[in-house]
């Protein structure tokens, strides 16, 4: 399958600091990847490098088969949604108004402006001035911005990171439909939930590498112990092993009504990156 | 490179909408009109007097305004969006300086207006106040960059409106020569010499020069303008 984003010994350092160290990675096109990491590992440092906000300091960065430095160019620029940390909007302006904007930068129809803030859930207050919306539905107005041309690759830095459930359902709903549609989607989240309810793969980044890139069912597989925890009647927690005598077992609690609960010791992505790193995602 | 005059019409549009709901900048449009008024009332204009209302519609509303408006996309992170989106350089720089030059050349009408000044052969006044408006624009364009907020647009841009806004007031205080001859050279200087000119019935190649010297100052800044904008666009 065609590669959207070939990323090979992508290093980047401040002031002899070393953000990234050999970064490789690849992108195919339909996909959607998220690099999952803490507040520091290197998350916004890739995505700014790969939508030309930095230059690297080693490595190569091919973005539709194209060297990063012709990404300025208006045609690759259409084809590319970015949603960065301090993505600014016009506060005087009302949401309709900086969405034209963008409708007209872009040249796409305005009818879509009533689209994506149905998918932001912001369609009532498209008249309101920015200035007077909150932390969480200004968010929610970069994000439509973002999706407004209907990009081939949209980069997302932490999309949900300050918005409540409700809101976050719905950009995820919002961006499952993007992708089906056909858009690549590249995100940044140290939301773990976030990545295994929408992405396809995932990299872990800690200090500037990636450690480990999979599909979040291949990783928690992997990684898995090879155990059952049972909760019986007596709140008595019982592990039995996933052999012939733990199936006999479960057999006999089942057939004597013992059994509450009952889950297989599968880890969660955040379970994983604490075990590899040693450090929690937050 | 495709030019797209409706991506540089959608920034000035935006601009326009921004511009209504801005108090500052209403306020600091206002300033040149008001000078231009006394002036008026008062009836004893100098030379420099009487063409001072107009360097002073360039210097606030040319370069001041400029310099507000860009350093508050950058301040916003709003300068941003712009640069990632398919806009150039060339777009984004016209666009943001199409609000900005219709505004001074209003304040400019009204500060004529105002002040009772006589414009003496409009063709070559104007010729010469829109290269001056090119210079002004520029000037504030490379302010506004070189600032992180808008605050701070006035205390670098404190130096530029002494040295181009002030310096022909301060000219028959110099007595150093060199010192003269540089303020001479500058291009408020410049626009000053070639209105008097035209008042005192001189002709196109009488100004030639004087023309020339400000096409020089348009140039170097609007090349300056380009290098600081790609070295400062991404804060």
């Amino acid at each position: 399958m065609e590669n959207v984003i070939e990323v090979r010994d992508l290093e980047k350092s401040f002031q002899n600091q070393l953000a990234l160290k050999k970064v490789s990675f690849q992108v195919r096109k339909g996909e959607t990847i998220g690099f999952l990491g803490p507040s520091g590992s290197g998350k916004t440092t890739t995505i700014k490098i790969l939508t030309a906000q930095l230059h690297a300091t080693a490595g190569e960065v091919k973005v539709f088969g194209e060297p990063i430095a012709k990404l300025k160019d208006p045609i690759y620029m259409k084809r590319i949604g970015i949603l960065t940390d301090n993505s600014g909007l016009y506060e005087r302006l009302s949401i309709y108004d900086n969405l034209a904007l963008y409708c007209d930068l872009y040249e796409v129809d305005k009818k879509r402006i009533n689209e994506v803030l149905t998918t932001v859930n912001l369609i009532e207050e498209s008249k309101k001035i920015v200035q007077k919306l909150s932390k969480g539905m200004k968010q929610r107005v970069t994000l439509a911005r973002a999706m407004l041309h209907k990009p081939d690759l949209l980069f997302l830095d932490e999309p949900t990171s300050a918005l409540d459930p409700v809101n976050t359902m719905h950009i995820h709903q919002g961006l499952k439909k993007l992708n089906e549609e056909g858009t690549t989607i590249f995100l940044t989240t140290h939301d773990m939930q976030e990545a295994e309810t929408i992405c396809d793969r995932v990299a872990f980044l800690h200090n500037g590498e990636i450690s480990l890139i999979d599909t979040p069912e291949n990783i928690k597989t992997q990684q898995s112990t090879s155990s059952i925890s049972l909760l019986l009647r007596n709140n008595r927690k019982v592990v039995v092993q996933k052999d012939e005598a733990g199936a006999k077992e479960i057999y006999n609690y089942i057939k004597d009504g013992e059994i509450v609960t009952i889950h297989s010791d599968e880890p969660t992505l955040g379970d994983v990156f604490v075990k590899l790193t040693g450090r929690k995602l937050s | 490179m495709i030019f797209s005059f409706k991506r540089v019409n959608a920034i000035f549009i935006k601009d326009w909408k921004d511009l209504q709901r801005n108090s500052y900048i209403l306020f600091t449009l206002a300033i040149p009109l008001v000078f231009a008024a006394m002036l008026g009332r008062m009836n004893a204009a100098t030379d420099v007097l009487s063409t001072y209302p107009i360097n002073l519609a360039l210097i606030i509303a040319g370069a001041f305004i400029q310099a507000a408006m860009v350093a508050e996309e950058k301040e916003k992170n709003t300068l941003r969006g712009l640069l990632l989106s398919p806009a150039s350089t060339l777009e984004i720089l016209i666009g943001k300086s199409a609000l900005s030059g219709l505004m001074t050349i209003l304040v400019i009408i009204g500060s004529i207006i105002f002040s009772g000044y006589t414009v003496p052969s409009l063709p070559l006044f104007s010729l010469s106040t829109l290269l001056g408006l090119v210079f002004y624009l520029a000037t504030g364009t490379i302010l506004g960059l070189l600032s992180r907020t808008v605050m701070e647009t006035s205390i670098i841009g404190m130096p530029v409106l002494i040295i181009f806004g002030m310096s022909s007031m301060f000219k028959p205080m110099v007595e150093n020569a060199t010192l003269i001859n540089i303020i001479e050279l500058l291009p408020n200087e410049q626009l000053n010499q070639i209105w008097f000119g035209l008042s005192d019935g001189k002709g196109a190649a009488d100004i030639l020069m004087n023309l020339f010297i400000l096409f020089l100052w348009v140039a170097v800044s609007f090349i300056l303008t380009i290098v600081i904008y790609k070295k400062r666009r991404f804060d």
